[in-house]
């Protein structure tokens, strides 16, 4: 189904550039202001009702929408791709609403809007990460309620957060939380890094980058300014550690990435891939090859299954 | 070999191709055009309405078109489309008092001023499948004409005939006609509520989502014991006052069905006792919408009331955050998105914890001397 | 209103573009704190503000947000034009600002009574534009936190001492505060809350 902007009546724009009103956009660059000033704090801004549906992206939309301008250049990942299905969509909405060029290459883009990743490659000083949260609140499973929350916030009152991830601990072994992990902004506030895996979080400290968060669903905002402090919570006894492979990249032959596993077969096969796919493709330009790649030798238990 | 999957792009426009196709189904069958949705649907059409918080029938008409008849996803299309309009002014209070009355009915009295107006509806009807609707779509006969013209000004039933003896809670109407009023489409909400938020949460809240609260409140999980005072539906204007003219001008007519609820009275050794009320007020004719949101409403009300928080229907930020079905459908459903990259983070965990609790019986049965037969496979 | 339209100057060229260029130079003033980024419009002000206030507040104030003038700034053109441009409140009580505009030879000891926020919500907080002559990098005062890599150096002309001790107070606050914008006629630096200031 085609979509179209315009007034199929008079062939004007029947939406404004980057879909939001001026009044809104500016209601959502003030909040991004405050957020900028105090860093890792939620500012509730009053969330626009977006065509796409909540939870699959409409606060980083809106946070998009009022930061993009004509000369920006938009990549838009979901799982570290640009071509999973929602990131097509989202890429495909500001393409159409603000006519602006789009990418896949990390270091072309200005403005990269995210869901669970954060690109490997190094970001810099002139581009702008945009995360999309679904629950903004870190302390939301420990307490359900807003007013409770806030309070805790406003008391930096944080036991509570050390109390689950020491119970992990006491149980486990270590602490079980992969994703979202809980990271200490500037020594102040405990943040939300969205569902990121938690090997993205080192990634947040001291990045050149701005970074902004927005939650649509929730009406909340924040942000970490460029170079600020980002800390992962832990203990002296169980400091945080990220994920690590004993596999490579099947492609590239990467070590360094977040790999995704890719079932093979029923038999229990399986490879892993970068789950950046825009690193991946450039390191096989530049020659690095993976143990998989198409045009690589087949190792001689594979030639005798292909012989099979 | 392993070649990554490509083609996102190609793929969502072929589902949207295949979307519309099926939109259409089969093409032998003459289209259904928005006018006979607007006409032959309208009860749909006016819980698109309400909960898409946009009071406009053809768009509605055109949402549930559009959306294969599933009113939640024409909901969202309104509030979609909703968003991008310009505000160009507040309305006045609308007066209920001087609704052109389609329905009047009250549960507390069996006869009062003004009289029992039932008007349409389904509340007598036996449920039994009209064949004659699907073998011919015979006209019916037009209703008769009642002897006596309805009262312009009904009177209300709890301001104007309870009140009357101080035997209900009053609740003055504001002095300022222009005092402003919350709008959570507008401002962040912010907890504890005011009452107006509560109202407009409840009023575009989800029709299935009030309805379940408000029963709940009748089984105990809230004390609320509620009559209907009275519910009445029909039509009224809709007035702005424009700045530069200084004075109301009528924008339109819309269709209103408002409830008041009667509840549990209050009182103690020294104040009088008296009964409390809930109020509900939505878009076209919706009974049901009304009296729950009025059950939910004086729920809601327990704090104020001095009451004991005893079930979910009085939790304000509970219902509050949970009412809306664009924003709890679009969460729900959000899980269907890939989130294999956190997925691959827990599977790594999983793996490596059962290697470590593998590792500890190991040692454990070795140091027991004890060795496990491998079981037959 | 009986303005007359043609006794006002022009807003924006372009609503969309010039407002999204203004607010990302805001954008990185306020991210990057001390640093200094050229106004990246040509903008008309009215008499009694500056270029660089005029595009902030054209880009960042509406109906929702309320203005306060200090008394060099409020001139009858300055108030028709933002009443025009913005259609904001303008507030004489300067509790009641969200932007706050000065000029730095003023009276400043209104900044104390600023809106600092609560400790539930501290961005419900005012921010205070102030106008200079100018703005540059030399070391007269050293930026650390948030935004900076290190530290990072910036001068503004003729800053008194007492603006220095309200920022110390305003700084201890944190997470409350008011944050500040330095507008010169032709660029934007800004100072978050968040900023430790060493005067040299």
């Amino acid at each position: 189904m085609e979509q179209t902007v315009k007034n199929p009546a008079d062939g004007t724009s029947a939406y404004n550039f980057a879909y939001l009103d001026e009044q809104t956009k500016r209601m959502i660059r003030r909040a991004l202001l405050k957020a900028v000033a105090i860093p890792g704090y939620q500012v509730p801004f009053a969330g626009r009702e977006m065509p796409m549906p909540y939870g699959w992206g409409t606060g980083g939309v809106q946070v998009t929408a009022a930061v993009i301008g004509p000369n920006d250049t938009l990549k838009v990942i979901d799982q570290g791709a640009d071509d999973t299905t929602n990131a097509v969509s989202i890429r495909q909405f500001f393409a159409k609403t603000a006519q602006v060029a789009t990418t896949e290459k990390t270091a072309e883009a200005s403005i990269i809007q995210t869901r669970h990743r954060i690109p490997e490659k190094e970001l810099r000083e002139d581009q702008v990460l945009v995360y999309q949260v679904p629950i903004p609140e870190p302390l939301r499973f420990l307490e359900p309620r807003e007013t409770e929350t806030r309070k805790m916030h406003a008391l930096e009152e944080y036991g509570l957060m050390h109390v689950k991830l020491y119970e992990d601990i006491a149980r486990h072994g270590h602490i079980a939380t992969t994703y979202a992990y809980p990271v200490m902004v500037d020594d102040r506030y405990v943040m939300d890094p969205s569902p990121t895996p938690k090997f993205d979080n080192p990634k947040m400290n001291d990045m050149a980058a701005l970074q902004l968060f927005g939650a649509g669903r929730e009406k909340r905002i924040y942000a970490l300014p460029p170079y600020t402090k980002v800390k992962s919570l832990d203990f002296d006894d169980h400091p945080f550690e990220v994920q690590t492979w004993e596999d490579e990249c099947g492609m590239c032959g990467a070590r360094d990435s977040y790999l995704d596993e890719v079932i093979l077969d029923d038999q229990g096969n399986r490879m892993f891939v970068c789950s950046d796919t825009d690193y991946c493709a450039e390191r096989q330009e530049a020659g690095h090859r993976g143990p998989q790649h198409h045009d690589q030798p087949l190792s001689n238990s594979k030639r005798e299954k292909a012989a099979e | 070999m392993y070649v990554a999957v490509k083609g996102g792009e190609r793929a969502i426009n072929n589902a949207h191709k295949l979307l519309a196709e099926q939109r259409r189904g089969d093409k032998d069958i003459a289209e259904i055009e928005t006018d006979q949705i607007e006409q032959q649907l309208s009860l749909s059409v006016t819980r698109v309405m309400a909960e898409g918080s946009l009071y406009d029938r053809d768009l509605a008409a055109l949402a549930i078109k559009q959306a294969r008849g599933d009113l939640i996803e024409a909901i969202f299309l309104m509030r979609a489309y909703r968003t991008t309009l310009p505000r160009f002014a507040f309305s006045k209070p609308i007066k209920t008092a001087e609704m052109d009355i389609s329905r009047r009915i009250s549960a507390t009295f069996k006869d009062l001023p003004g009289g029992q107006i039932l008007g349409p509806t389904f509340d007598y009807t036996h449920r039994l499948l009209d064949f004659t609707l699907m073998a011919n779509g015979e006209a019916p006969a037009e209703a008769p004409q009642g002897e006596q013209p309805v009262d312009e000004n009904m009177p209300r039933v709890l301001d104007d005939i309870l009140n009357y003896e101080g035997l209900i809670q009053d609740e003055p109407t504001p002095v300022d006609d222009d005092a402003p009023v919350a709008d959570l489409t507008r401002e962040p909400v912010k907890f504890p509520a005011g009452r107006d938020l509560r109202l407009q949460n409840l009023s575009r809240g989800d029709e299935g989502f009030v309805l379940a609260l408000g029963y709940s409140t009748q089984r105990g999980y809230a004390n609320s014991h509620a009559f209907v005072g009275e519910i009445r539906y029909g039509t009224v204007s809709v007035e702005i006052e424009p700045e530069e003219l200084g004075f109301a001008i009528d924008i339109g007519d819309i269709e209103l069905t408002e409830c008041e609820t009667v509840n549990k009275f209050k009182g103690s050794k020294t104040k009088l006792p008296q009964f409390t009320r809930g109020y509900g007020l939505v878009f076209g004719q919706n009974e049901r919408k009304s009296i729950s949101m009025a059950l939910v409403d004086r729920a809601m009300r327990a704090n104020e009331m001095g009451e004991q928080i005893m079930g979910p229907a009085q939790d304000s930020e509970f219902v509050m955050e949970h009412s809306d079905n664009v924003q709890s459908t679009g969460f729900v459903e959000h899980i269907k998105l890939p989130h294999y990259v956190d997925f691959q983070g827990e599977l790594e965990l999983v793996r490596r914890m059962r290697t470590e609790v593998e590792e500890r019986l190991a040692k454990r049965d070795a140091e027991d001397g004890i060795s496990h037969p491998k079981a037959a496979e | 209103m009986n303005l007359q339209t043609s006794e006002l100057l022009p807003g924006f060229d372009h609503a969309a573009f010039d407002s999204n260029a203004v607010f990302r130079a805001l954008l990185d003033a306020m991210s990057r704190p001390g640093r200094i980024y050229d106004l990246p419009v040509n903008i008309s002000a009215p008499d009694g503000l500056n270029a660089a206030a005029t595009a902030t507040l054209l880009a960042m104030a509406d109906m929702d947000t309320t203005v306060w003038l200090s008394k060099s700034c409020s001139t009858k053109a300055a108030g028709d034009h933002l009443k025009f441009h913005c259609g904001c409140p303008i507030s004489t009580d300067v509790k009641q600002a969200d932007f706050a505009v000065a000029r730095i030879s003023d009276d400043l000891s209104f900044v104390t009574d600023l809106a600092v926020g609560n400790a539930e919500y501290p961005d419900q907080s005012a921010t205070l534009i102030l106008m200079v002559d100018e703005i540059s990098d030399s070391p007269s005062m050293t930026l650390k936190g948030p935004g900076i890599k290190d530290t990072h150096s910036l001068a503004i002309k003729n800053l008194p001492e007492s603006f220095h001790r309200w920022r110390a107070d305003n700084h201890h606050l944190f997470p409350c505060g008011v944050d500040v914008i330095f507008a010169s006629p032709t660029q934007i630096a800004a100072l978050s809350r968040t900023t430790r200031i060493e005067v040299n």
